[in-house]
């Protein structure tokens, strides 16, 4: 594995504003990197930084080892795929398709050719000669991806390239992307808002939180050993569940801050009385009566969507669980959960760091 | 309702765009009358016997080709040079923001306020001084330039502000420059905002009269509004030639405004897009 992309203690400024900090981030050659994050974490900045559209304050990006700083776009060969596709409004698909190519030079005829290779991999062979007012939505999205492949660049990146696409689409669009980086072996930089699309389509999940990156890895790495509270909350849906609570005496137990004596058992040795919140995923948390039950409070509500159903107790804070088939348990009745004491998360209460 | 309603708007419009239009309706009846018609009282609104060789005589004997030469000369020129000045300064305006950026569109603004009445004076102080009344029809050129391309600036900023950064983005990414994005994606784009904008400069120059006359003191280089001007005397009474003179004069513009005038409204308010 090479590096293909470096990006070597980058800083971005805007004005006093500190938008990208310090960030230190390898793209293998071929592999598939999602930047995931809220709204305003940095992550657009960052792919605009390494296609050039922003220069960067501090640092260094690298693409196959040259440093790129003050290289324009157009020399840094990577194709981009915008949010809003940005097909040329006034230009046929064939057109749009063969820009990049014709700009470099090549003949009409052989831009013409690779033009229709292209469309048949991606089904736009017959629309070919519309303009991009005339396709829907998924055909606009298809020229647009199709645009990026046709250069066999160095790195493709995209940019929020479905939120502009139903639910439906959406799904069908995350397997294709995924098939054509397959097929196509090429370097892909990702950026999403959504946690569920980075973690499916990724080998590499980088989650950003203003301006810096959070944690790094594979993205069941992310899932099962989330560096803090922040990674725990953004990767998993529905949300993990955080309660805080105080170590017991014996140190192999923690007591939780609800209604009622509820303690877990831990399996791990802390310093008693230490003050600490327990992540719970909501998917982790299971039904249980009698002595198994670890956990005891009223359930408050119910949604069912038929494969599983969702469940709320009524408590401060109040637990989320996910529960695979149905729910036989009326609303105001207790609720008795258990959980694997290996899944359970904990973070510092200050600093918000896994312990 | 909706339909009683949508009659009276209609008949409002109706009677409101023959107030409008009434001047001109009597520009060409004028023209038209024989000299007694012209007196009639009261008015006559359709004359009985339309006298259609005026316009042929005014032509000849007013010398209204070369009048009319100079003023698609200076109207031409005025909007070339103002397209070209204009369509960069306003790409610049749209694209960058700033402080500067604020405060220089806040000054074009201001030069838009500014009357060509006023401005004249110090014009020409400024050109005679610099020698440019040799040249009197380029001066005027440059006055007019002046004057209009605030107007020019600020329509056309308002064009190339809707065409999406993006697209332009998307050129540097497949492989343009700047320079290059400009000319193959935002200018094509921008084109029916920069047509309809220079067509209304295109008119107001071929009309302008305050400029003109002043800088202008030879007669076979004046523009036809000056003509129409000398024409008219305090003591005048021959209106259905002056009449036929301004109909010669307008209906060309008219015909191109007819013509455009389903651009020129949707390139006013859409900003020329989609």
């Amino acid at each position: 594995m090479t590096a293909q992309i470096e990006f070597v203690d980058v800083q971005k400024y805007y004005g006093t504003y500190h938008a990208l900090k310090s960030i230190n981030l390898t793209v293998e050659k071929g592999s598939f990197v999602a930047l995931v994050g809220p709204s305003g974490c940095g992550k657009t900045t960052l792919l605009r930084s390494l296609a050039g559209l922003e220069k960067i304050s501090g640092g260094e990006i690298r693409i196959v080892g040259e440093r790129m700083n003050d290289v324009p776009p157009r020399k840094r060969d990577i194709a981009m795929v915008f949010q809003s596709y940005a097909l040329y409004p006034h230009m046929t698909v064939e057109q749009n398709l063969t820009y990049s190519l014709r700009i470099r030079g090549m003949k009409k005829k052989e831009a013409r050719k690779a033009a229709e290779d292209v469309a048949a991999t991606t089904e736009l062979s017959h629309l070919l000669k519309r303009y991009p007012r005339e396709l829907s939505g998924g055909q606009r999205q298809r020229v647009a991806m199709s645009r990026a492949i046709i250069r066999d660049p160095k790195a493709f990146l995209f940019d929020e390239p479905l939120s502009n696409l139903d639910a439906a689409l959406r799904v069908h669009m995350r397997k294709e992307i995924r098939t054509l980086h397959e097929r196509l072996g090429a370097t892909s930089v990702y950026v999403t808002h959504d946690q569920i699309e980075a973690m499916t389509m990724a080998d590499r999940v980088v989650l950003m939180k203003e301006g810096r990156i959070e944690q790094q890895g594979a993205p069941l790495e992310l899932y099962d050993r989330p560096i803090n509270r922040f990674v725990a909350g953004f990767i998993g849906s529905p949300a993990m569940n955080f309660v805080p609570a105080t170590v017991g005496a014996d140190g192999q137990s923690l007591v939780l801050d609800l209604p009622g004596n509820q303690t877990l058992p831990y399996p791990g040795r802390l310093e008693p009385s230490r003050r600490v919140v327990a992540g719970l995923r909501p998917e982790h948390l299971v039904p249980a009566s009698g002595t198994d039950a670890l956990i005891r409070l009223p359930l408050r509500g119910a949604e069912a969507t038929g494969a599983t159903t969702f469940l709320f107790t009524e408590s401060d804070p109040e637990l989320a669980v996910v529960l695979n088939g149905r729910n036989t348990i009326k609303v105001g009745e207790e609720l008795g959960l258990m959980i694997d004491p290996a899944l359970i998360h904990l973070f510092d209460e200050k600093t918000g760091e896994r312990l | 309702m909706t339909r009683v309603r949508n009659v009276l708007l209609i008949a409002v419009a109706l009677i409101l765009a023959a107030i409008y239009l009434f001047p001109l309706y009597w520009m060409y009846v004028t023209a038209l009358k024989t000299s007694t018609a012209m007196f009639a009282s009261p008015p006559i609104f359709a004359p009985r016997n339309p006298q259609w060789g005026i316009f042929a005589s005014v032509w000849q004997e007013r010398h209204m080709a070369g009048y009319l030469w100079n003023s698609l000369v200076i109207a031409t020129s005025a909007v070339v040079l103002i397209a070209i000045l204009g369509v960069g300064c306003a790409y610049v305006l749209a694209r960058y923001r700033s402080v500067w950026v604020d405060a220089g569109l806040f000054l074009v603004l201001m030069l838009q306020v500014l009357p060509a009445s006023l401005m004249v004076t110090p014009i020409f102080v400024g050109f005679s001084q610099l020698g440019l009344l040799d040249y009197p029809r380029l001066a005027t050129v440059l006055a007019i330039t002046a004057k209009a391309m605030p107007f020019f600036v600020v329509l056309v900023r308002a064009t190339f502000m809707s065409v999406p950064m993006e697209l332009e983005e998307a050129a540097l990414v497949d492989g343009n420059s700047r320079v290059g994005a400009f000319f193959h994606i935002v200018l094509p784009l921008a084109r029916n905002g920069i047509l309809v904008s220079a067509t209304l400069i295109f008119m107001q120059a071929f009309g302008e009269f305050v400029y003109s006359k002043s800088l202008i003191q030879e007669v076979g280089l004046q523009p036809a509004s000056v003509g129409l001007n000398t024409f008219m005397g305090p003591n005048s009474v021959d209106w259905n030639r002056i009449m036929g003179y301004a109909s010669i004069y307008v209906t060309p513009i008219l015909g191109i405004f007819v013509l455009l005038q389903r651009k020129i409204v949707s390139g006013l308010t859409s900003g020329a897009l989609k």
